[in-house]
């Protein structure tokens, strides 16, 4: 069976600057896959050479079998891409962006309308149709953008971090739509530094830092791998920070962070540490408001493999590396 | 052979579709009005008034200047506006190759150029009583010099920027000193023969020649040498405006 994407030894150097370094991956047909990152992990560029704007310096792309280097054509046609910012035509009705878009992918003209009719109605945009994008708000222009994006119902669809700075029904509504995309067949491409968003929606996920993939699969084997990192979240009465450096003496404590108005106390021992920590409300009389015990997230085991900070994790020295930058436009 | 001539045709299609919606979205924008419409008309009043020409005279070099400026001024405008709103990676990501976008894009120059040539024109023959000698030459040789000079102007779009200004600035460089060199303000009869060579370099001389051909009914060189030469410089022009860009796609932009 032929992959979605095929990427082999991908390569990017802006000058001197290495921002991709000879990484390889596939995503199959059919599977989320989510592509983590810090900022300036090489994230965006790799998206930008997977959707052919942005030429690389080494390697090969395919996507759907088809050479991106060598036959770009019939694949453009099967993507649909989402970038960061919201590029419709500001000038442009709502209405005027979806059929200048249609016309771009070649949508028959009979079918162009009823999708974008469709369309607009799905996104909530049928009473603004003749309206300028200009006064739209940001989430009707990203509803706009991603409407943009699947008019030609592409069968691979890149969203470059989707969600940042949308209202909470908002970004609701774009992660129930990648689900039904995916439902139907879309095989979808998520760029995102949210690692939640990447946690509910990703069938797989490659976390890459500094232009290297430093692991791809799925959310729950990436957890397991770091399960040794574990915590107990607790809420107390009285608030807990009046007791914040007896909590982070604790035997088996190895830090500990708030999370709201609840206090995370991380161990590689919970079961131990709980007896600890409940020999110690009973001393101080204290009040459990709530209290769970929270396996590795993929956020800890993201910040484990970037060797960020962490409160729990034991960092590895760093392995020193090549020069690099970025350049060009990010 | 078949899906060779679709294909084509789908390209011919992307390129018109490209343009009409150019035309639509920057028909007003400031830079455009400033570059390619207020623009060759200082120039005009500033080189020609109190030089006693004919009202004729100057229409043709009006016709000539607003081709060469407004045209050229379309890709310098456009794309780095597009660059910087995202848009043009939509056009670079969509199922066409990008000479078709630069197609489209030379188009819309020249849609404008022609379009705003209009203006002088129709003032010229409506009010000031001008008579144009060879209606078919200036109706063939406006879009001609239009679209030659739009596919000069994506040559400076492909500087790698967002900017409008710092594409304007190095494309301004080299305007200014071929609108000098060229047969605009001083004849090209009238020259020195070293400086007639150096008029030859300009392409603003073919066109400036052709629409003295049309407006007067008298020119310096042969007109059909002019009708060959426009549609070649835009050739010559689109190919290392196609490289240059894709260059830029090297860098990122």
């Amino acid at each position: 069976m032929t992959n979605a994407i095929e990427v082999e030894d991908l390569t990017k150097y802006y000058g001197k600057f290495l921002a991709v370094d000879h990484i390889n991956f596939t995503v199959e047909k059919g599977e989320v896959f989510g592509f983590l990152g810090p900022n300036g992990a090489g994230k965006s560029t790799t998206q930008r050479m997977l959707t052919t704007l942005l030429t690389p310096t080494e390697g090969h792309i395919h996507v759907f079998g088809h050479d991106l280097a060598h036959d770009a054509y019939p694949a453009k046609r099967q993507i649909g891409l989402v970038p960061e910012e919201s590029n419709v035509y500001t000038e442009l009705t709502a209405w005027d962006n979806l059929m200048f878009t249609a016309k771009l992918y070649r949508v028959p003209h009979a079918q162009r309308v009823a999708n974008v009719q469709k369309l607009l109605e799905t996104f909530g945009l049928w009473e603004k149709k003749d309206i300028k994008a200009d006064e739209f708000s940001k989430g009707m222009r990203r509803r706009l953008s991603i409407a943009m994006a699947i008019i030609h119902k592409p069968t691979l669809l890149f969203l470059d971090e989707p969600t940042p700075g949308l209202d909470a029904q908002s970004t609701r509504a774009i992660h129930d739509l990648v689900r039904q995309l995916n439902a139907e067949g879309t095989t979808v491409f998520l760029t995102t530094h949210q690692i939640e968003e990447a946690n509910q929606l990703c069938d797989r996920v490659a976390i890459i830092d500094h232009g290297e993939i430093a692991a791809i699969d799925t959310p729950e084997r990436l957890k397991q791998t770091f399960q040794r990192v574990q915590s107990i979240e607790v809420a107390l009465e009285p608030d807990w920070k009046k007791h914040q450096q007896e909590l982070a003496a604790l035997p088996g404590v190895i830090t500990i962070i708030k999370a709201g108005d609840k206090c995370r106390l991380y161990t590689q021992d919970p079961s131990a540490l709980l007896l600890e920590f409940m020999r110690y409300v009973e001393e101080q009389k204290l009040r459990i408001v709530s209290l769970s015990t929270l396996g590795a997230s993929l956020e800890d085991a993201f910040l484990e493999i970037t060797g960020q900070k962490v409160g729990t994790i034991q960092h590895k020295t760093a392995p020193a590396r090549k020069k690099r930058g970025k350049g060009g436009r990010q | 052979m078949k899906n060779l001539i679709t294909r084509i045709g789908d390209e011919v299609s992307l390129a018109w579709t490209v343009a009409v919606k150019d035309v639509k979205v920057y028909y007003m924008t400031p830079p455009m009005i400033m570059f390619g419409l207020l623009l060759p008309l200082f120039l005009f009043f500033s080189f020609s008034i109190k030089r006693e020409i004919g009202v004729d005279v100057g229409i043709a070099r009006l016709l000539a200047l607003t081709t060469f400026f407004t045209a050229s001024s379309a890709g310098p405008v456009i794309i780095p506006l597009e660059r910087r709103t995202g848009t043009y990676d939509r056009l670079l990501a969509a199922p066409m190759g990008l000479g078709t976008l630069l197609l489209g894009k030379t188009l819309v120059g020249a849609f404008f150029a022609t379009m705003v040539s209009m203006v002088p024109l129709l003032i010229g023959l409506l009010a000031l009583g001008v008579t144009v000698a060879d209606g078919w030459l200036l109706a063939v040789g406006i879009p001609l010099a239009s679209l030659a000079f739009s596919a000069f102007g994506l040559v400076f779009a492909s500087i790698p920027s967002q900017s409008v200004g710092s594409i304007m600035m190095p494309s301004t460089l080299v305007r200014w000193p071929l609108m000098f060199i060229s047969g605009i303000f001083i004849p090209l009869a009238d020259m020195a023969p070293w400086a007639r060579i150096l008029a030859y370099i300009s392409p603003l001389t073919y066109a400036q020649d052709l629409m003295n051909h049309a407006v007067l009914g008298a020119g310096f060189l042969n007109p059909w040498l002019d009708l060959f030469l426009l549609p070649l410089l835009l050739v010559l022009f689109l190919i290392p405006a196609a490289r240059l860009h894709q260059r830029a796609r090297v860098l990122g932009y």
